[in-house]
């Protein structure tokens, strides 16, 4: 799971594009000629007086022609003597429409809605200039039109991007997927589409989607890389390295290609391909701090630190100005018990980016590792005192009291509490922090307050061993029995599946070779 | 591209001050790991209690032979085996009953369980040879219970291979009635705990085992083989974890000496999922009925709950006992049992391995626990594995203590690894009275202080002067015998009691001892510690109290009340007849006339 954070920013970095680039979504109307011809649904006012087919045909023929000008004026003459013909403004709305001229256009379909308020011609017309502006009138127009055409799937593509624009991708899903293969065209609404399911958690529906962004776009190593990240978020990473293999059996893969393939090989087992793969991306970017840090962390899973400190040196030689390296640096050497050596990279860090906390919160994880609480304790309240409000530290805090054994009722223990409560508040999605809270909370008495918390870090990661016996704890003493039997099945699988990851991680131990090349700078 | 917190967190994960987040990588124990509590200031109040080790000179000098001293080839040599107190002639003189081990390359001269007669004098006679309890194998565990009622407390002996019942012939002698009894198994086992229990309250007393592991010497893989098979990066004997799980039994007394094993019909044979060790056997619940719990090793450990209809239903998960605080396993080896907190419920003492906290456990009364390691301040000692283990008045001063003993299992290591010592000191965590404890090492005695790789230990009064002592067993070397030399003035109430429709060594008879404004609870117990039996006698720290109310619930669920007993005595009781006086064991010397 290593470039998990790497799959997420791919992923979202589509957000980026799509809602700065209104226009890169924009779906063609069907002919304007066949549908001129059938616009008008609802029957004529007891005011209008309908253009005869004499004078329509001349437009629509102007406009099937591509003669915008020419259609314009006739719409033009022709509303002179009919000008309450719903009709005619449509075609009139088409013209200039067509001619780009998106002021008039919509005018001239508005006054069509106002004479006949379900022309659909005009109401197609409106609604597409009205997204195309990003208007919020489209989706009362889209609304219109799927009232009268439930099923018009440009309608629905339209309302699943404005949906996706609003954030609202519980909303915007289902107008995407009745959308169907009209997305095809439009890669970026199908890139939203996507993005809505990874954010819904229908990983593998986003799988789906994506798999026919790369269908049709069979050339774009982004597509690949896309389904890629998402396959590896849905824990798939056999179907990720299958769909990376085009790229990296060529010569197009970059850096960002080899770095999931890594994560993939390493998902799979396969460590040795994992780190070959990092060192490919490192060959082609190595200045590419994440690099770094992957391998930082393939080393410390295999509990392979010397490697993993050779090469974060390596990162830190090509950049000595970044502070997430001496970080992950410190963490290595705090395993190999070197407390002095990783105290001076965490310092280091500070310096370089004073306003991350980082830091000071593996100051004070060193601290807890060499078996000093008390120290701990300080550091991070030294740190806090300068960010107060920094969750991570908030939540260190907390749970170093607790390890001391603060009990409850004395000061200690209130301020463990306080401090675990505001590090929820101020990161809810921090899990460790709630299950700390949950702890202290029932260390307290305080049960149904805890069952909350367990229940919330269990939505966070539903294989949390800790909060899933914290809750079934919780719930015995509350007498509400009834689920424990199935959070004791939960308990358990959970229990198995880290058994067997555990044995996977171990299968292999980095070690530097003889290979001179294993040996260079940049060769990890 | 910033580093995420996520990405930190997983990064450090090791360094996470969460005692989950600890798990070490490579080895084949248990990986829950937890960081030491900073120790308070002492609180310099005094310990009465002060231990001598007079193992030499009462004559216990034979070693425990068990695998080889320098180095464990195999998980077998490692665990080692525990000890009892036994008065097995009735002459109310606490005898000793020591387990031995062998070694994988043959059995060396002298490696043997042996039988210690008390001669009433601080000292004692091998009498083994004339006792036929001359056995040399792996053995583990040893329960002492009357299975036959017949007056004579008989030994049931666990071991890898084939377990052991002896009949106590009453005359001085055992007989190995395993066969004749039902107990031969068809296959090898690994036996480890075991109890005497009444579960179905016949008055007869059943046998519960549990089992280590499926241990077949031809198919283990060599030390470092595997994941499972280094510590620290160091190549050690493998296992447990990636070994099979052995399968605990459960026995039913017939009533004319046979037993039959109804393990699957109790619903016992069904929980596969843990490396079990020492088995106690407690009505957690006091519902009136014995519970069984069992230490397991590196697996949830387990709490069987009796259904009063012949079966069991385990819920250890579900009561707090199996897992640590937070739902990780741990090593778990022996376990002490006691009322801490004098709340008049049991509560329990597990021994795990180094880099973790043993854990209190405080029963409610209804058989639901609560980890209090930390608010105990039991989470200031990480640094040593630990074993055998007691909730015992040590200084009488009416609370209850912790006592436990430790040992490396991987002998070798301290050549490489020197912070992790093959030998280790006794440790005592002395009861405040405030729910909390201290630890105290040298502060009680040149015997605590002193190092050994120890495993079982039984708790018992072997000179009779109304304090406890300690037999401990120390692998490859002889035994320690910690005497306890009280100073102050504190009293004490001893209670023998005598099951007539209950079984007759009372297993499982509930006492309540009310004295000033204190109450505690205590159990008589089968097998607890490490594979250990303690002195059956229940002793009862008074402190400045002189009498006691003695509230008893008899096995079969007869209650009794003895009211204003006077301290600094052995009472004897019996089923339906209160104290009685000129029996065997009420004709103990009184305090001082042990020799010394």
């Amino acid at each position: 799971m290593m470039s998990m954070s790497f799959a997420r920013h791919l992923i979202f970095g589509i957000a980026l594009a799509l809602s700065i680039a209104p226009a890169s979504v924009s779906f063609s109307q069907p002919s304007q000629g066949s549908q001129s011809s059938q616009a008008t649904k609802s029957p004529p006012t007891s005011e209008s007086a309908h253009a005869p087919q004499s004078s329509i045909e001349p437009i629509t023929s102007a406009l099937t022609t591509n003669q915008f000008e020419t259609a314009a004026d006739l719409t033009r003459a022709a509303l002179k003597d009919f000008p309450n013909d719903p009709q005619l403004w449509s075609l009139q709305g088409i013209a200039f429409a067509s001619q780009g001229k998106a002021t008039e256009a919509l005018a001239a379909f508005q006054r069509a809605l106002a004479i006949s308020p379900n022309n659909i011609s005009a109401l197609q017309g409106a609604a597409q200039l009205e997204f195309q502006s990003a208007s919020p009138n489209a989706r009362t127009l889209l609304n219109r039109l799927l009232k009268l055409r439930p099923n018009d799937p440009i309608s629905h593509a339209m309302l699943g991007v404005v949906n996706y624009r609003e954030g609202n991708c519980g909303a915007a899903v289902p107008h995407f997927a009745k959308a169907g293969s009209i997305l095809d065209s439009q890669p970026a609404a199908l890139h939203a589409y996507a993005l809505c399911l990874v954010r819904l958690k229908r990983l593998d529906d986003a799988v789906n989607v994506f798999q026919r962004t790369v269908t049709l776009r069979a050339d774009d190593p982004r597509e690949r890389r896309l389904l890629a990240a998402v396959q590896l978020m849905g824990r798939r990473p056999k179907d990720a390295i299958v769909t990376l293999e085009p790229l990296l059996q060529g010569t197009s893969a970059d850096a960002g290609t080899w770095q999931l393939a890594a994560s993939a090989y390493e998902d799979t087992g396969d460590t040795p391909a994992a780190v070959n793969a990092l060192r490919q991306a490192i060959l082609l970017d190595p200045k590419n701090t994440s690099l770094y840090l992957d391998f930082a962390h393939l080393s410390y899973q295999h509990q392979s630190f010397p490697v993993g400190i050779s090469v974060v040196s390596d990162g830190i030689a090509q950049q000595p100005s970044s502070a997430q390296l001496y970080i992950a640096r410190g963490i290595l050497l705090v395993q190999l018990g070197d407390y002095d050596k990783a105290e001076a990279d965490f310092d280091k860090a500070h310096q370089l980016d004073p306003n991350q906390s980082l830091s000071a919160a593996a100051q004070g994880m060193a601290a807890v590792q060499a078996n000093d609480l008390d120290r701990a304790l300080t550091t991070v309240e030294t740190k806090l005192a300068r960010k107060p409000n920094d969750a991570y530290l908030l939540y260190l805090k907390a749970d170093i009291l607790s390890q001391k054994g603060a009990n409850p009722g004395t000061s200690e223990f209130q301020s463990a509490l306080r401090s675990a409560r505001k590090a929820v508040a101020s990161a809810p999605n921090l899990a460790e922090a709630r299950s700390v809270l949950a702890r202290l909370y029932l260390d307290s008495g305080q049960t149904r307050e805890a069952i909350e918390q367990c229940r919330k870090a269990i939505e966070l990661n539903p294989k949390d061993q800790t909060a899933l016996y914290r809750l079934i704890q919780a719930l015995q003493k509350t007498g509400e029995k009834k689920e424990i039997p199935d959070l004791l099945n939960r308990l358990a699988k959970a229990r198995e599946q880290a058994a067997q990851e555990e044995r996977e991680r171990s299968r292999y131990k980095l070690v530097e070779g003889d290979d001179p090349q294993s040996t260079s700078p940049n060769h990890p | 591209m910033k580093i995420s917190r996520r990405a930190f967190v997983n990064l450090s994960i090791a360094a996470s001050v969460s005692a989950h987040a600890s798990r070490l990588l490579g080895q084949g124990v248990s990986t829950h790991t937890a960081k030491a509590q900073p120790k308070l200031a002492p609180s310099g109040r005094p310990f009465n209690a002060h231990f001598t080790d007079v193992a030499k000179q009462a004559g216990l000098t034979a070693p425990v032979i068990y695998g080889k001293p320098e180095y464990n080839d195999y998980i077998l040599e490692a665990t080692g085996c525990g000890c009892a107190f036994i008065d097995y002639d009735n002459d109310g003189w606490m005898d000793l009953f020591v387990l031995s081990g062998t070694r994988i390359e043959g059995n060396p001269e002298g490696a043997t369980n042996r039988l210690y007669k008390n001669n009433r004098d601080g000292t004692f006679t091998d009498v083994t040879e004339k006792s036929g309890l001359h056995d040399t194998g792996w053995a583990c565990g040893v329960c002492v219970g009357d299975y036959n009622n017949d007056g004579f407390e008989d030994l049931f002996i666990t071991y890898y291979g084939q377990n052991k019942l002896y009949k106590n012939n009453g005359d001085g002698t055992f007989s190995d009635i395993t066969k004749a009894a039902g107990l031969l198994g068809d296959d090898t086992r690994w036996g480890a705990g075991c109890t005497w229990v009444d579960y179905n309250r016949d008055g007869h007393l059943d046998l519960f085992v549990s089992n280590y592991l499926q241990f077949d010497m031809n198919r283990i893989p060599k030390p470092g083989a595997n994941v499972n098979c280094t510590w620290k990066g160091i190549p050690v004997e493998c296992g447990p974890r990636g070994l099979p799980r052995g399968v605990h039994s459960l026995y039913r007394n017939n009533g004319d000496g046979t037993f039959t094993d109804i393990s699957a019909a109790a619903g016992i044979a069904s929980q596969r999922g843990s490396y079990g060790m020492t088995v106690v056997s407690a009505d957690f619940d006091e519902d009136g009925w014995p519970d069984i719990y069992v230490a397991c090793d590196s697996t949830p450990s387990l709490l069987f709950m009796n259904n009063h209809d012949g079966t069991f239903r385990e819920e250890g998960v579900v009561r707090g006992v199996a897992l640590s605080e937070d739902g990780q396993e741990q090593a778990g080896m022996g376990i002490g049992v006691g009322d801490y907190n004098l709340d008049g419920h049991i509560d329990l003492f597990k021994t795990h391995f180094s880099e973790d906290t043993n854990g209190l456990y405080r029963n409610d009364g209804k058989a639901n626990f609560e980890d209090v390691t930390r608010t105990a301040r039991i989470g200031v000692e990480t640094r040593y594995i630990c074993w055998g283990t007691g909730i015992v008045d040590l200084d009488n001063d009416g609370l209850p203590d912790i006592f436990f003993v430790s040992g490396s299992v991987y002998p070798h290591l301290e050549k490489t690894l020197t912070q992790y010592p093959n030998k280790n000191p006794r440790t005592i965590f002395r009861n405040l009275g405030n729910g909390t404890f201290e630890e105290l090492i040298s502060e009680a005695g040149p015997a605590i202080s002193e190092r050994h790789s120890s495993r079982g230990c039984a708790f018992g009064d072997f000179d009779n002067d109304g304090d406890l002592d300690v037999l401990i067993v120390n692998i490859n070397e002889p035994p320690s015998l910690l005497r306890n030399d009280m100073k102050g003035a504190n009293h004490w109430l001893k209670l023998k009691l005598v099951g007539t429709k209950s079984n007759r060594s009372a297993i499982g008879a509930r006492v309540v001892v009310r004295y000033g404004k204190k109450l505690q609870a205590q159990e008589v117990l089968s097998q607890s510690s490490f594979y250990s039996t303690n002195d059956t006698r229940l002793h009862f720290g008074l402190g400045a109290e002189k009498i006691a109310d003695i509230s008893i619930r008899w096995p079969n669920g007869a209650h009794e009340e003895l009211k204003a007993v006077a301290a600094d005595q052995l009472i004897v009781v019996k089923e339906g007849s209160g104290i009685v006086t000129g029996q065997g064991w009420s004709k103990a010397a009184k305090p001082g006339a042990s020799g010394r």
